[in-house]
C-alpha cells in the first residue's frame, strides 16, 4: 500500500465520523448523510484503485481519471458556494426580521 | 394635549424616512416633511451619530434598528410600524439625503387619493418638459434597467429605483420586502406586478446636490441588484 493511501482513507473516515454525529432530524440532512456514505465508499474505492477512475473517465469520454475528478470537484465547488450564498442571504433575513422586532418594540414617539 | 403641525388633510397620512448616519441633514428634513404632514416614522437603521435623536427632537417617530440592515429593511420597518398607526390609510417612502421634494410627495399623495391606484411611483424620465439633473451614465443605466426588467415594462414604468413612493394600506400591509440592502427598489416592483397592485408613475425632480451625491449607491451596485434579482424567488420566505 502506498503511504498517502491510509492518510487519505483516515481522513475520509474522520469526516464520516464527524458528519454522522452532526443531530439534525430534517430530512434533507438525512439525504446529505446518504450522500455522504456513498461519497465516502467511492472515495476510499478510487483510493486504492486509482486507474479504475480512468476507466469512468473514458466511459463519458474524459482521458484521464484525475481531469475526471478535476471536473467533478468544479462543479461542486460551485454549488457549494452558491448554496453557502443561498443559506446566508436566508440567515440575513431572518437577522432584519429579528432586528426589526427589537426596534419596533422600543419604538419611540415625539413629545410634542 | 398634542398639537399636531401640518395640513389637516393629510392626518391619515404616514411618510417613511429611513435614514443612516444623517445627522446633518435629518433635523432639516423631518422638519421640511412635517411643515405638510404631521406624521412622519423616521427609521434609524443602526446609524452611529445622533440621527434618531435629532430626528426625534424634529418631531418625528424614531424606530432604531439596532443594527445596520439596509434600506430596504429601513422601508418595510417603518411602514410595518405605520401600518400599526390608528386611522393610517396612506404611506409614503422618502430618501433621507435631500433629494426628495415635498411638493412632489403633495402632488403624488393627491394623485393616489383621486385617481383609483395603489401605488404611485416617482419617475425622473417620463416627462421630457422636466429635465432630469441624473449623471448621463447613471441615467443611461437607470433607464435599460427600466426597459429590461419584465416586471417594469409589464407595468410600463420608466424609472427603475426611485425611493418617492405613495401606497395605500392595501400596499402597506402586503409589503414584505425580503431584500435587506439596495435591492429592495426592483423588489418593489415585482411585488407590484405578483399582487396585482394598481401602479401608476408621477414625475418628479431630482434633487442631485453634492451630499446626495456622495450619499447615493454607486453605479456598479446594478451588478449586486441585478443578481439578487435572479436569486429572489428562490429564497424561502
Amino acid at each position: 500500500m502506498n503511504g498517502i493511501q491510509p492518510l487519505l482513507i483516515g481522513s475520509v473516515l474522520i469526516l464520516l465520523v464527524y458528519l454522522l454525529r452532526s443531530r439534525s432530524s430534517a430530512r434533507t440532512k438525512a439525504w446529505v448523510k446518504v450522500g455522504y456514505v456513498l461519497f465516502v465508499i467511492a472515495g476510499i474505492y478510487a483510493i486504492l484503485w486509482p486507474d479504475d477512475t480512468t476507466v469512468v473517465a473514458n466511459w463519458v469520454g474524459v482521458d484521464r481519471g484525475t481531469d475526471l475528478l478535476e471536473y467533478v470537484l468544479i462543479i461542486a465547488f460551485a454549488f457549494t458556494t452558491l448554496s453557502t450564498y443561498m443559506r446566508f442571504k436566508e440567515l440575513e433575513l431572518r437577522y432584519a426580521r429579528l432586528a426589526r422586532a427589537v426596534a419596533l418594540d422600543s419604538a419611540r414617539e415625539p413629545a410634542r | 394635549m398634542r398639537i399636531d403641525t401640518g395640513d389637516i388633510r393629510y392626518h391619515d397620512v404616514w411618510i417613511v424616512i429611513p435614514a443612516f448616519n444623517e445627522a446633518g441633514v435629518i433635523g432639516d428634513i423631518v422638519a421640511d416633511v412635517r411643515t405638510v404632514f404631521s406624521h412622519v416614522v423616521c427609521v434609524d437603521d443602526g446609524s452611529r451619530d445622533d440621527t434618531g435623536d435629532i430626528a426625534l427632537a424634529a418631531g418625528a417617530h424614531v424606530v432604531s434598528h439596532p443594527v445596520n440592515l439596509g434600506q430596504g429593511a429601513a422601508i418595510q420597518t417603518g411602514v410595518e410600524y405605520a401600518r400599526t398607526r390608528p386611522g393610517a390609510r396612506v404611506f409614503a417612502t422618502f430618501d433621507a439625503d435631500g433629494q426628495h421634494q415635498v411638493k412632489d410627495l403633495v402632488r403624488m399623495i393627491d394623485r393616489l387619493i383621486a385617481e383609483d391606484v395603489d401605488l404611485v411611483i416617482g419617475t425622473r424620465f417620463a416627462d421630457p418638459g422636466i429635465v432630469s439633473h441624473a449623471p448621463l451614465p447613471k441615467r443611461l443605466v437607470l433607464r435599460s434597467v427600466a426597459r429590461l426588467s419584465r416586471q417594469s415594462r409589464k407595468l410600463g414604468l420608466t424609472d427603475a429605483h426611485n425611493g418617492l413612493r405613495v401606497f395605500n394600506k392595501t400596499v402597506a400591509d402586503g409589503l414584505d420586502i425580503t431584500m435587506s440592502g439596495m435591492s429592495h427598489a426592483s423588489e418593489f416592483i415585482a411585488l407590484a406586478c405578483d399582487k396585482r397592485w394598481r401602479v401608476t408613475e408621477e414625475p418628479v425632480e431630482i434633487l442631485y446636490t453634492e451630499y446626495s451625491k456622495s450619499k447615493g449607491q454607486p453605479l456598479l451596485n446594478g451588478v449586486n441588484i441585478a443578481f439578487d434579482g435572479l436569486l429572489r424567488g428562490r429564497l424561502a420566505q
